[in-house]
């Protein structure tokens, strides 16, 4: 092993552990105040008026009158107000926010508040849906006439659910507003998001007008990519209007009904079936985006590229459409639409194996893709893929081949199942966004004491990223880590090496401060204060993206990885057991193993969730009902007691020491991994996730008959 | 005692039923159903009375304080497995460390995992007042979802379960998952014979409907009779329970909960021969 | 009229101005400035706000400050000055076994309850102990290796 991958002891490690390390709730500041959001409880409509009722000295309402700038929050396209219009398009909207000193006497002003809605029928139904806001297709060969010619046409549509991110700390900002100034304080993956959007809700001229600053993160995991800068336009508004800093901190119910989630989907895949061989793919998707566009645009293509996941077709039409219905907006989630579509490929060519009378293992594995194939949108597979030998250790690791067949036959109450599915994360932003949309900057400072200061908007949310950028800068510089100091982002003090996400922290920004150590190394000067400043450079192995045809290279690197669930069935209850999850990534050279080890069981768990207990719904009125912990469910310790997971180390040559995308991969395979083996177990095909003890149920007295 | 802004703190049995007969309160037990809403109420906190958490043998019966905390009937050797059993399935430990059986009976929800385990057994209430006593079944206490007899002047003392076919028992709960898991379909069975015939064969089912089901009237259909002619009125007895049970939708279907309780009377009556 | 609430808090007797109704987990975080513990639900159902009281683990935010007068309140920044908690710390940054950190004080606080109850647990029996301490970020493996290792290297602790 290389000895970067050696473990440290992560650098927020005491502070966190001790319980010192603050974050966005335990922060006080002098004559702060408190601001509670009043939302609204119909999922369609027009507010008529709202009646305020009197309020005591101190406490005040803050909408969208009270807007500097623009009432909207930039993501991508601007569509979100900061507060109600005076419509609503979701239950849990934003209508105005109620400002004052104790937090009891503003949700009784809350609860007293009466909105006059003029009510309208909500489209709840994604695929009843008349609002597209994006539509993107793509062809590889001649998919048409492999469908004419076909022996038969299988056609099965998938379904995949929410899920909600349950980061252990809820979204939180402080806003201040002093000499002209907005700053905002909070729990955020992406400062500079944060920053742009501010700057406009506040109409500010200048960057320096505006002042963002990541507070300790209690996790994230997507669902604070493109919400806080909602909530931070919110706060910083409100901090202007009253002239001192207001702090909204959210109830675990209303971060529930409120934030992002990942996009329900519908996905219907067809298969022409040519002398038992896929001549070709169709898939039509449609991912489910909520009342307003937010990240859906990306999330839908990072989506529509995996959608014929890890094979290689000769001929391939995809289609997908991001639709509006009056839901909570959705938004990123490990994964980024990546989830949806490899549960649908996988499961689908479980299916298809089964109708050419073969076993999935063997039938998926003759269509791996390997180096140097065209990849679905035309583009190219640059380097080796390790799925050969991801396969032979999770094989021997998991015994899943000798499983498989021995499942095939059981009597009695309880039934195993195995199940394994094969996926891959492309790294990075997808398509010309490092290039033309982020451009990363990253500095490196270094002090006359010969400490070194890392500068990036890079967020610590708990995958390491403190750890991981000072190893990188420290090694290549080779001084002790502890001459690096690294802090949580301040839009004042650090350049914009861009978000927090796309598994593009170590790959991208990481490979740009070991670029700008390697130069700071060459020059450097004991006792003198240097800067060295380094820019993304778009490799140049990379086969341009083109997001109008959809045709290209959408990201420089894919991370692979296979996914081995094992389940054991009570026939009576329909509960299911988790009795075994394997998992090998091949993440490049990793940069921390424990770091890295936790990424891929952190997120192996996430996926496991999704497939089986993560359920959520919306009812007939649009109101989620499981809003509280007890009702959505996430795993506990006890759930999957034995999870192991393992790499294969080909490094990345464009990466930092080889390091490639690693924090989103690990929640991709779970799922279908987890609805195989309940496949195996039942001996039925499955089409959903979550697939819940309910659904398990139903096939178990279909069974009966 | 101890009285605070808006709440009491009893230093003997006798001074909370005093209190309790003077002023409107809430008995706090464990406050692990109370705390979930936290509404200023005047509390009436029993958590401290070592009079409320014993628990002994006493002839035929185990007395259960109803101040006993889950975690400390875990731990005693006088609890019976059975109820253990469905002791180790309620939350995680720390609300095991708080929760009371007491609690648990009084707060009157049908997914009470505890209440489920007293009820199959015939277990009987102590209920006192500074009034007096009185004992009574525990399918007497409860007069619909979220009700019970409990007068605003009395307290809930001590459960009393009969030992007497507890240790032939079937328990399923299921939950969500395998920890912090609300029961969505309980079914608890006890069975017993006598001289070859059958002298226990009673069944409950939580969280299937507004309270707590058992069907006394079923379970005679199998009383006094010998294995064979149970398993001649097998079908029978199990159409009866089919029309019996009759589920409301909750977190999980009816369906979903009305085959699960069959799936599981049925290996109940499976595994114990019939 | 009691003039508040007194309990002992981290080894020191304090008395409480709050109500007897009101959230420990409130009190510590709001009138004692102790941070440490955290919120993440307000139900009971995460562990976030754990704590220990006489000695047993407890969600804070589910315990009336009426309810323990007089008794003895552990939070992370006491137990953070213990020998015991060093063992624990250093097994946890064997592992890296925290990543975001939120669920860290309570699941540290879970891990004393359930070593000083059971010095040498076995793997379930760990996994049982923090049941109730939900962590999003590492699928608890990490943190069910750091309590192993933390019972066998600080034999003698519990």
């Amino acid at each position: 092993m290389d000895s970067i991958t050696n473990s440290i002891k992560k650098r927020d490690h005491d502070p966190k552990i001790s319980g010192r390390a603050k974050y966005v709730d335990d922060l006080r500041f002098e004559g702060m105040l408190y601001g509670k959001i009043l939302r609204s409880t119909i999922a369609c409509g027009i507010i008529k008026g709202i009646h305020i009722p009197d309020l005591p000295s101190g406490y005040t309402i803050v909408d969208k009158n009270d807007v500097p700038g623009v009432n909207i929050v930039h993501v991508v396209d601007d569509d979100t107000p900061v507060f109600s219009d005076g419509t609503v398009n979701y239950v849990g909207e934003p209508i105005l926010m109620v400002v004052g000193e104790d937090q009891k006497v503003i949700k009784q002003i809350l609860s007293e508040i009466i909105v006059d809605y003029e009510e309208a029928e909500p489209v709840l139904d994604m695929m009843k849906s008349e609002t597209v806001f994006y539509h993107y297709g793509y062809t590889k060969g001649n998919p048409e006439k492999a469908f004419r010619e076909a022996d038969k046409i299988i056609d099965e549509t998938f379904h995949t659910g929410y899920q909600e991110h349950v980061y252990m700390e809820v979204q939180g900002m402080i806003g201040f507003y002093e000499n002209g100034k907005s700053i905002v304080r909070g729990s955020m993956q992406c400062p500079y998001y944060v920053h742009t959007a501010v700057k406009k809700v506040m109409g500010a001229q200048t960057d320096q007008e505006v002042e963002v600053i990541q507070e300790e993160m209690g996790g994230a995991f997507g669902g604070k990519e493109d919400y806080p800068s909602i909530l931070g336009s919110q706060v910083a508004v409100a901090a202007k209007k009253v002239g001192r800093p207001v702090k909204c901190v959210f109830e675990r119910e209303e971060d529930i009904i409120c934030t992002s989630k990942r996009h329900p989907a519908t996905m219907r895949y067809r298969a022409a079936i040519k002398d038992n061989r896929i001549a070709a793919i169709q898939a039509d998707v449609v991912y489910n985006c909520g009342a307003y566009t937010t990240l859906s645009p990306v999330v839908l293509q990072r989506g529509l590229i995996g959608a014929t996941g890890v094979y290689t077709f000769d001929n391939i039409r995809v289609e997908g459409k991001g639709v509006k219905t009056n839901t909570t907006p959705n938004g990123a989630f490990r994964g980024f639409g990546g989830p949806q579509t490899f549960f649908a490929i996988e499961m689908f060519m479980n299916h298809l194996a089964k109708e050419v009378g073969s076993d999935p293992l063997p039938f998926k594995r003759s269509y791996l893709s390997k180096q140097g194939d065209t990849t679905a949108t035309s583009g190219k597979y640059h380097f080796y893929i390790p799925m050969p030998e991801m396969l032979e250790k999770i094989l021997k690791a998991s015994d899943y081949e000798r499983k498989y067949e021995s499942y095939k036959r059981q009597t009695g109450r309880y039934r195993k199942g195995i199940g394994l599915s094969m996926v891959y994360h492309g790294c990075g932003f997808t398509g010309s966004g490092e290039r033309d949309m982020i451009k990363g900057v990253v500095k490196l400072h270094k002090n006359v004491n010969n400490t070194v200061e890392i500068l990036t908007a890079g967020t610590d949310m708990g995958q390491g990223l403190k750890t991981t950028f000072s190893k990188i800068v420290a090694k290549r510089l080779e001084i002790p880590i502890d001459q690096i100091i690294i802090r949580n982002p301040d839009t004042d003090r650090v350049p914009n090496s861009g978000p927090t996400a796309a598994s593009r922290s170590l790959m991208v920004v990481g490979r740009l401060l070991d670029k700008a150590a390697l130069k700071l190394k060459e020059c450097w000067v004991d006792e003198e204060e240097q800067e060295i400043t380094e820019r993304y450079v778009h490799p140049d192995f990379v086969i341009p993206w083109d997001l109008n045809t959809f045709q290209g290279d959408a990201y420089p690197d894919n991370a692979w990885s296979v996914n081995v669930v094992e389940v054991e069935v009570d026939t009576l209850t329909a509960v299911s057991k988790v009795i075994g999850a394997w998992g090998v990534y091949d993440v490049g050279t990793p940069i921390d193993m424990a770091i890295i080890q936790g990424q891929m069981q952190g997120g192996f768990l996430q996926g496991i969730g999704y497939g089986s207990i993560e359920l959520m719904d919306v009812n007939e009125k649009g109101i989620i009902r499981n809003n509280t912990l007890s009702d959505y469910i996430i795993p506990t310790a006890m759930d999957v007691p034995h999870l192991e997971t393992d790499v294969v180390n080909y490094p990345y040559i464009e990466g930092p020491f080889g390091g490639k995308g690693a924090g989103e991969l690990p929640a991709v395979g779970g799922a279908p991994a987890y609805v195989s083996a309940m496949e195996s177990a039942l001996g039925k095909n499955l089409y959903k996730t979550p697939f819940s003890q309910e659904d398990a149920m139903k096939v178990l007295e279909e069974i009966k008959k | 005692m101890v009285i605070l802004d808006n709440g009491y703190i009893p230093n003997t049995l006798d001074e909370a039923l005093q209190i309790r007969s003077e002023n409107k309160v809430i008995p706090y037990a464990g406050g692990t159903d109370l705390m979930i809403k936290a509404e200023d109420v005047p509390y009436l906190f029993l958590n401290k009375l070592a009079e409320l958490q014993q628990i002994s043998v006493d002839g035929d019966m185990i007395r259960i304080g109803a101040g006993c905390t889950y975690t400390s009937l875990l731990d005693s050797p006088i609890t019976p497995k059975v109820l253990k059993e469905a002791i180790r399935l309620i939350a995680a430990p720390a609300i095991r460390n708080l929760g009371t059986v007491g609690g648990n009976i009084c707060n009157a929800s049908p997914k009470a995992d505890s209440a489920l385990i007293f009820y199959v057994s015939d277990s009987k209430l102590r209920l006192r007042s500074v009034k007096g006593e009185r004992i009574l079944p525990i399918e007497d206490f409860y007069v619909g979802r979220g009700k019970t007899v409990l007068q605003p002047d009395e307290l809930l003392i001590e459960i009393l379960m009969p030992k007497k076919y507890l240790d032939n028992y079937y328990y399923q709960k299921v939950g969500a998952r395998q920890a912090l898991a609300i029961s969505r379909v309980a079914f608890v069975g006890l069975f017993g014979m006598e001289d070859g015939k059958i002298t226990c064969c009673s069944t409950a089912y939580g969280s299937v409907s507004d309270t707590i089901l058992r069907f006394r009237n079923l379970e005679a259909m199998l009383l006094g009779k010998t294995i064979a002619e149970a398993k001649e009125l097998k079908g029978s007895f199990l159409a009866e329970y089919d029309k019996a049970i009759v589920p409301i939708r909750g977190r999980v279907s009816a369906d979903y909960r009305k085959r699960v309780c069959m799936n599981l009377l049925e290996d109940y009556l499976t595994q114990n021969g019939i | 009229m009691s003039n508040g609430i007194s309990f002992i808090l981290n080894g020191e007797k304090v008395v409480s101005k709050g109500k007897s109704g009101d959230r420990l987990l409130d009190i510590l975080r709001d009138e004692f400035n102790l941070t440490g513990t955290k919120c993440g639900c307000k139900e009971g159902e995460c562990g976030a706000c754990s704590v220990l009281i006489d000695g047993k683990l407890a969600n804070s935010c589910m315990v009336a400050l009426g309810s323990i007068a007089g008794s003895e309140v552990v939070t992370i920044e006491g137990y953070s000055k213990t020998k015991r908690f060093q063992a624990l710390s250093d097994a946890y940054a064997e592992f890296s076994a925290v990543q975001c950190g939120f669920c860290i004080p309570g699941m540290v606080l879970a891990s004393e309850a359930l070593l000083s109850k059971n010095p040498h647990p076995s793997e379930s029996e760990i996994r049982e102990g923090i049941s109730g301490n939900l962590c999003r970020c590492t699928g608890y493996n990490a943190i069910v290796h750091a309590i192993q290792t933390a019972s066998e290297k600080g034999a003698g602790l519990w």
